[in-house]
């Protein structure tokens, strides 16, 4: 272990003289380090990702950079799973030796780079939503938890459909089991009973046992939370031809994925932080800048990039806070600035999270998305109680 | 207890009408087609073609047929003939050959998901049940398949020249019969009933790059199973099938989805030849 660190001090040595051999690179910039999906189960929405973080980045440096210095990013693939995040994270925070990490991961990506992060000291804003409780002194996260997103849609179903019991649905992994769980635990304390909570492995294909389960239960309401993509459309195309209508709230779907589903998804709840919809002058603004950007290239901003752009922003409000790039005055300025973008007012205020302001939406027969109420500030809760 | 009957049934239909293809080709060219994933992701691509062209969703069937067909006899006879000597290479070929196709259509199409028009959509009374209308329609599909693959082998010239091949591929040369046709035809057919498959499923499943791929081991180990026979695949794919249901209704869906491939590799154990 002792030999390693050593090594790693020489290599970081051994950089250092490299760095001053060329003054003038090092000092003008600051590097953001993104370590994205850009492979694997993450390369659907990566691009979106990445696409806001030079949005943010080519406006800041037009504006004229941070505190002098221009912004620079450093985009690394981290394959969307642990081991390619591995590599990913050491390279990024060992060899290009980046001032901050800003990236949406899943969260195996996540877990396993964080004690790189812890070793490297370096400032980390996670931008994914995810299932909550993931804590470490160097990570600010600025994406939703369950507890902001899950109360949105039980809520209506229990006062505007009149639903008294639900039935779950997800994909066999650690965001399908953990928002379900929590899912569960929230009916109870609402007053809702839960007549059944059923997953499929994420390869999996055929829903029919599970939806005929649940039609023999005849619930009031049914939430899902599959993986993204394949796993969700193939759940949505047999329960619609299995003829299930009663109200359907999908924690994992997002506006993309419903525009493709065609008339399967229509009806379907939806909760997020971010909808195009926001009528926000920002949003508009915002949504007006990333057609001016990138043109035909656009990937449609979604709940994983409009986060990804807010964060790039508010590090450079830490940074102008702390007076400099010096981690450890970044990350303890990191919890008291706060940044308008299109989401609305984002600071990571609770215990290294943000309250949020959520939107509940119903997918149309057109494939658009209806606003049908938004919830001001709904608080993270206790996230990292000992940070 | 009839819900659970009607999922069996169409649960073994649907196996049944997937595994069709990579049977008929194991069957007369001894060859394990690695590539029929990839064949079935072709069929919901044409369907997704169809549905952007503006035509029937019924069309595309027809249509995921031709494609099939056409770029099955192309790779049978650019890639699989070379390779008639070598059968462990030709299998390693046609893996190869899948995941070519696999990221040739992430390339043309994109890795999103794609929106394909269905057929018909919604359940409808059966057996005083709800049940969903275009599964029960994969069961007569299923029924169609089986009995117009088992009238060309046995009631027309082609069946009987590929019966010939199978039963002993020299005798049947001798006998001045076109191996070499007989094969070439075997691989477009073998395509064109994947490329079906696919397309029929595409109201089912998403279709994206990987659609097929969930779908080969559990096709694989059905046909293996099924002794390589038309009678032989229907019953693995009801037992199988049936197993595979019961399992995800009364125990759980992750075992469920262990079923097929446990109960194939038992059977194989009990019985080298299948129980056909």
């Amino acid at each position: 272990m002792n030999m390693r660190n050593s090594f790693r001090i020489l290599g970081g040595a051994a950089a250092l003289g490299l760095a001053l051999a060329q003054p003038a690179a090092a000092a003008d910039t600051l590097k953001i380090g993104v370590p994205v999906g850009l492979s694997g189960a993450n390369s659907v929405v990566a691009p979106s990702v990445v696409q806001a973080a030079e949005l943010a980045v080519s406006e800041i440096n037009a504006a004229g950079g941070v505190l002098g210095k221009q912004l620079e990013l450093v985009v690394a693939d981290d394959g969307s799973g642990a081991q390619g995040a591995q590599k990913a994270f050491d390279s990024l925070v060992f060899q290009k030796e980046v001032d901050v990490l800003i990236s949406m991961e899943t969260s195996a990506a996540r877990n396993a780079g964080l004690p790189i992060v812890n070793r490297g000291k370096v400032p980390y804003i996670y931008t994914s939503f995810y299932e909550g409780r993931s804590c470490s002194p160097w990570m600010y996260v600025n994406a939703w938890v369950p507890e902001q997103q899950v109360a949105p849609i039980v809520d209506h179903f229990m006062t505007s459909e009149g639903a008294k019991s639900f039935y779950l649905i997800g994909s066999d992994y650690a965001f399908g089991r953990g928002m379900l769980e929590f899912t569960k635990k929230y009916i109870e304390t609402q007053g809702g009973t839960v007549l059944g909570e059923e997953y499929l492995p994420m390869d999996g294909t055929d829903w029919t046992p599970i939806i005929s389960k649940l039609k023999a239960a005849n619930p009031d309401a049914l939430i899902t939370s599959t993986a993204g993509g394949a796993p969700n459309v193939t759940l949505t195309k047999q329960l619609r031809a299995a003829g299930v209508e009663i109200p359907y709230g999908n924690l994992a779907v997002d506006e993309g994925t419903a525009r493709n589903m065609g008339a399967d998804a229509a009806g379907i709840y939806i909760s997020a932080s971010y909808i195009t919809g926001i009528a926000s002058d920002e949003n508009k603004k915002f949504l007006a800048a990333m057609e001016e950007h990138f043109g035909g290239d656009l990937k449609t901003p979604n709940d994983l990039s409009v986060p990804q752009y807010e964060a790039v922003y508010l590090y450079k409000a830490a940074v102008e806070k702390a007076g400099s790039a010096e981690p450890k005055k970044v990350i303890e300025a990191l919890a008291e600035v706060s940044f308008k973008g299109p989401r609305g007012d984002i600071s990571m205020s609770k215990q290294r999270h943000a309250p949020l302001t959520m939107y509940l939406a119903q997918v149309q027969p057109d494939g658009g998305i209806k606003l049908i109420s938004s919830f001001d500030n709904v608080d993270p809760g206790e996230q990292c109680p000992n940070l | 207890m009839s819900v659970l009957i009607l999922d069996i049934v169409t649960t073994a239909a649907i196996l049944f009408t997937v595994a069709t293809g990579l049977m008929i080709i194991l069957g007369v060219m001894k060859l394990i087609n690695f590539a029929h994933g990839a064949f079935l992701t072709i069929g919901g691509y044409a369907a997704y073609i169809a549905t952007v062209a503006g035509w029937s969703p019924w069309a595309a069937i027809p249509f995921a047929a031709v494609v099939g067909l056409v770029l099955g006899l192309v790779v049978e006879y650019v890639i699989v003939r070379p390779l008639y000597a070598r059968p462990l290479d030709a299998i390693l070929a046609t893996w190869g050959l899948g995941i070519i196709i696999g990221q040739l259509i992430t390339i043309g199409f994109g890795r999103e998901v794609q929106f394909v028009e269905p057929p018909i959509s919604g359940a409808v009374e059966f057996l005083g049940l709800s049940y969903s209308t275009y599964r029960l329609l994969l069961v007569l599909v299923a029924v169609v398949i089986g009995a117009g693959l088992t009238g060309l082998l046995y009631f027309t010239r082609f069946g009987l020249n590929a019966r010939a091949v199978i039963m002993n591929e020299d005798l049947a040369r001798g006998l001045g019969i076109d191996s070499t046709k007989v094969r070439l035809a075997t691989f477009g057919l073998g395509a064109a009933l994947a490329s079906v498959a696919g397309a029929l499923i595409t109201p089912l499943v998403s279709v994206d790059p990987n659609l097929g791929l969930p779908w080969l081991v559990n096709s694989f180990m059905l046909v293996l199973a099924s002794g390589v026979s038309i009678p032989g695949l229907m019953i693995v794919s009801l037992l199988l099938g049936g197993a595979q249901v019961v399992v995800s209704t009364y125990v759980s869906p992750i075992i469920g989805g262990l079923t097929i491939v446990v109960l194939a590799a038992l059977i194989l154990r009990l019985r080298p030849q299948g129980i056909g």
